[in-house]
């Protein structure tokens, strides 16, 4: 689904990422992981189109998306949401989703200023939709709340609200688990779970790292912007090379042993 | 957003149906009439353009734009009104369309300053071509709107009560239009731009392309704005359309609201008339204007249209509490 | 014919200094204030105006004058900056629209109180030197000399004082110098009075060479505008180059072409840095 070959990004000197390879397929849930500074987000951003690669080719869908911009990538169906909550913090939650959803289904220009029974059906359509998705991911009780003045972790549930409401076919996230606590992380991994069961795919960054052995059917490791392990929890979690670079990053590499 | 019973709006608009009828005599009020119409017209495209966060100081320009188009059309070229008017409009947005890619792609102050300096060159070159404008000292004798016969009915315009509904007409359809954009799904996603660029990329939102859309058709209807202004006046000005006249269309806008669509129709409808009824003070208006507009940046930051909700809220607050102690 | 050019190149150059002052004093208040100061064409204005009536009319000596003038918008800088502009620090927004605001009074203002018949300071120095057939003036040349003064003045304050430091650290982080004990209020003040007394510098200068009328700065911010695009925000050098060039270009294009014509071309070039380069040419931030 998604496929980097030989992907390189330099800033000025400093190599971000060096020649990384990266394969997500249909259904699958990846895990993006590796100490801070590994290069995780630049990937994303890479990726996404909010980069451009130094060198190294992107496929999506067979198609190659280098140099196209954001929004282009986002319509193709992959989506991402950003590390720090990536909502429109003054709409309400239902407004949030509103803005995120005006790809499906199209609807013309012209039929929404007439307000035509098609625009009005399409608008009650695309209403339950977001309603429905909210629900699924357990904000339905707070939809006329303005995003600022939510908790934590309805915020972090909208982020991934949002990028759902924009139909996607692989799901980007940046640390969605950030800041929650232990129920928290169980909904939203359950969530994530049942989002995977509908057909959507997942590249996920993450430093929870128990969470990350528990939902991820394979794991990228990144260090210093080079991938160092790739393959399922229990492969990844025994190599020396991932221990080795997690000693570095105190808090992960604790969690790591425990298991 | 309560739409519900609201029965403002309605009332509002039978009083100004009826204005023209009721001052028939007066023809100072009746011109104040149209050009409320036509300042609520600019300030309602320069908020559409405003929606996505692009503060534009050049809004009379492209008004300029279509009033010389107009002018010329229907003076040198004889065209009648109904079809120099939209073509008004297509002019302006033509000129918007060429700078419109470059011009959003910059953000923030430096796109005002574009708007400053591109103001500019509109009203300079509207001055130096003076072949077809007559330059600084005006274009004269520009037709009225003239009369227009439809199936053996014969509307003169000539007439001003007529002409003022007519004025009326195409400022309510212009306003219809901009309000639906305002309302729809692509005021929505005009919102989330300005909110926060980054995000409406990510999740699909074209930017550019929004962007572009939305000052264009802005323009258009500023183009219309100087169709009506031409035609009403009779006489054009490249001063007219410089740059304090579209900064005066700015305060228009903040002074009303930018958030509400209403508050580019209270806006233009208090600033325009506080000039021309208060003639004697002339000379003090724009003190007037100032004192407004620091109010408005210190006391009520949203504008007057906030002042309008407050209210209604207070009276909606009093009925619910009279309702209960029933 | 040459002389004629030559004359027209230090004509350019003295109104090129003005246009330097008035610039700095613009960008300074930008760079560290982070308002765009619409209002400082109305300063450089009333500066203008202070000096024709205590010198033409009050028989004050120029340079006294110019002093005086200086040092009164100077202080009146420090008063907009204390009521106008700290309760709205911050919103870049409500700070243009406030400035706007101030522009529309003191303009009124002006047309009321001076009235709106063109008013005209005699040449500071009068007289011309003659170097083989070109003629100098000798108050373009005091002008290209106070320039010079005053801008090198402003550079040695910036670089070697300790308020010119910590106006250059809140220009880069207002937290960050709050943080380090800087008394941001104070310097905010400051700046905008340095600003306003070069303002007002720059309109009684322009005001020897011109007439003077209550609209005279709206052309002046619209210059200072396009010389911080041209030179780059937050350098000084830059608003030298770029006023250099305007009045250069000013000065030596209406010899060739009509002076619309000339502005039309130099405001298209303005709005070429903007959509190429916002940073202009030496400009950092």
């Amino acid at each position: 689904m998604l496929e980097t070959k030989g992907l390189t990004k330099y800033f000025g000197g400093l190599c971000a990422i060096e020649d990384l390879d990266l394969t997500v397929r249909k259904g699958e849930i990846v895990g993006l992981i590796g100490p801070n500074g590994a290069g995780k987000t630049t990937v994303f951003n890479l990726v996404t189109g909010f980069l451009r690669p130094s060198s190294g080719r992107i496929a999506f869908e067979l198609k190659d998306i280098v140099g196209r911009k954001p929004h282009e990538i986002a319509s193709l169906g992959m989506v991402r949401t950003f590390q720090l909550t990536s909502v429109f913090q003054d709409f309400t939650v239902v407004r949030n989703m509103q803005a995120a959803s005006h790809l499906d289904p199209k609807v013309s220009f012209w039929e929404a200023i007439f307000n035509t029974a098609g625009y009005r059906r399409k608008e009650g359509e695309i209403k339950s939709r977001l309603l429905r998705i909210l629900d699924f991911v357990g904000l339905g009780g707070v939809r006329d709340t303005v995003a600022r003045s939510l908790p934590h972790g309805h915020l972090k549930m909208l982020c991934i609200a949002i990028a759902l409401a924009a139909n996607p076919r692989l799901l980007l996230l940046d640390e969605p688990l950030e800041g929650m606590n232990a129920s928290e992380v169980n909904t939203t991994l359950h969530i994530i779970s049942e989002i995977r069961k509908q057909g959507t795919a997942i590249l996920l960054i993450e430093h929870n790292m128990r969470a990350v052995m528990t939902i991820c059917d394979r794991l990228v490791v990144l260090n210093f912007g080079k991938e160092i392990a790739q393959g399922s929890p229990s492969e990844v979690q025994n190599n020396p090379q991932v221990i080795q670079a997690y000693l570095g990053d105190e808090d992960d590499s604790a969690e790591l042993e425990e298991r | 957003m309560k739409a519900s019973r609201n029965w403002s709006w309605p009332f509002s608009i039978i009083i100004l149906l009826a204005i023209p009828l009721l001052f028939r005599d007066n023809n100072y009020y009746l011109h104040i009439f149209v050009l409320v119409a036509i300042n609520i017209i600019l300030t309602a495209s320069l908020r559409a353009i405003a929606s996505v966060g692009q503060i534009s100081m050049g809004a009379m320009a492209f008004a300029g734009i279509g009033a010389y188009t107009s002018a010329i059309l229907m003076k040198k070229m004889a065209f009648p009104f109904f079809v120099a008017f939209p073509l008004a409009g297509v002019a302006s947005m033509i000129a918007a369309a060429v700078i419109a890619y470059p011009f959003v792609r910059v953000t923030g102050i430096y796109f005002t300053m574009l708007t400053l300096f591109l103001g500019e060159v509109i009203r300079l070159i509207i001055t130096e071509w003076t072949s077809m404008t007559g330059g600084s000292s005006g274009m004269l004798k520009i037709p009225s709107i003239g009369s227009f016969s439809l199936s053996g009915i014969n509307v003169d315009f000539i007439h001003l009560v007529p002409y003022c509904y007519l004025v009326f007409i195409l400022m309510a359809l212009s306003l219809l239009f901009l309000y639906r954009i305002d309302r729809t799904q692509i005021g929505t996603t005009l919102e989330a731009i300005e909110k926060d660029e980054k995000v409406a990329e990510s999740v699909g939102i074209n930017v550019i392309r929004f962007k572009v859309l939305i000052f264009c058709i802005g323009s258009f209807f500023m183009g219309l704005a100087g169709s009506l202004y031409a035609h009403h006046l009779r006489v054009l000005n490249p001063n007219s359309f410089g740059l304090f006249p579209s900064i005066y269309i700015m305060i228009y806008m903040v002074v009303g609201g930018r958030k509400r669509f209403s508050g580019s129709i209270i806006g233009a409808l208090v600033l325009t008339l506080i000039p021309e009824l208060s003639r004697t003070l002339k000379e003090y208006q724009p003190y007037v204007f100032a004192a407004v507009l620091f109010l408005v940046l210190f006391l009520l930051r949203q504008g007057l249209v906030d002042l309008v909700e407050r209210i209604e809220t207070r009276i909606a607050k009093g009925r619910e509490r009279r309702i209960e102690h029933a | 014919m040459l002389g004629g050019l030559v004359q027209a190149i230090f004509s350019g150059l003295a109104s090129g200094w003005i246009y330097v002052l008035i610039a700095l004093g613009l960008a300074l208040v930008f760079s560290i204030m982070r308002i765009l100061m619409f209002a400082h064409g109305e300063i450089y204005m009333l500066g203008a105006y202070v000096v024709y009536y205590i010198c033409v009319k009050g028989g004050i000596s120029f340079l006294w004058g110019i002093l005086i003038s200086a040092l009164a918008l100077g202080i009146l800088g420090i008063f907009i900056e204390k009521v106008l502009f700290r309760p709205i620090r911050g919103q870049m927004e409500p700070a243009i629209l406030a400035a706007i605001g101030l522009t529309l009074v003191f303009q009124t203002t002006a047309v009321i109180a001076f009235g709106s018949y063109n008013k005209f300071i005699p040449a500071i120095v009068p007289g011309v030197l003659n170097i083989g057939g070109v003629r100098l003036a000798w108050d373009r040349m005091l002008i290209v000399f106070l320039g010079l003064v005053l801008t090198l003045g402003l550079f040695l304050v910036i670089r070697k004082t300790k308020i010119g430091q910590a106006m250059l650290a809140i220009s880069q982080d207002p937290n960050a110098a709050a943080l380090q004990g800087i008394n941001v209020n104070d310097i905010s003040s400051f700046t905008m009075g340095i600003g306003c007394a070069l303002a007002a510098i720059a309109g009684a200068l322009m005001g020897s060479l011109l007439n003077l009328t209550p609209q005279m700065g709206t052309l002046a911010i619209t210059k200072g505008i396009a010389v911080i695009v041209l030179g780059g925000i937050g350098s000084v050098t830059g608003a030298v180059l770029g006023g250099l060039i305007l009045g250069l270009v000013d000065g030596i294009v209406p010899l060739y072409a009509d002076s619309t014509t000339a502005a039309i071309a130099g405001f298209c070039v303005i709005i070429l840095i903007l959509l190429i380069r916002p940073k202009g040419l030496l400009g950092h931030d």
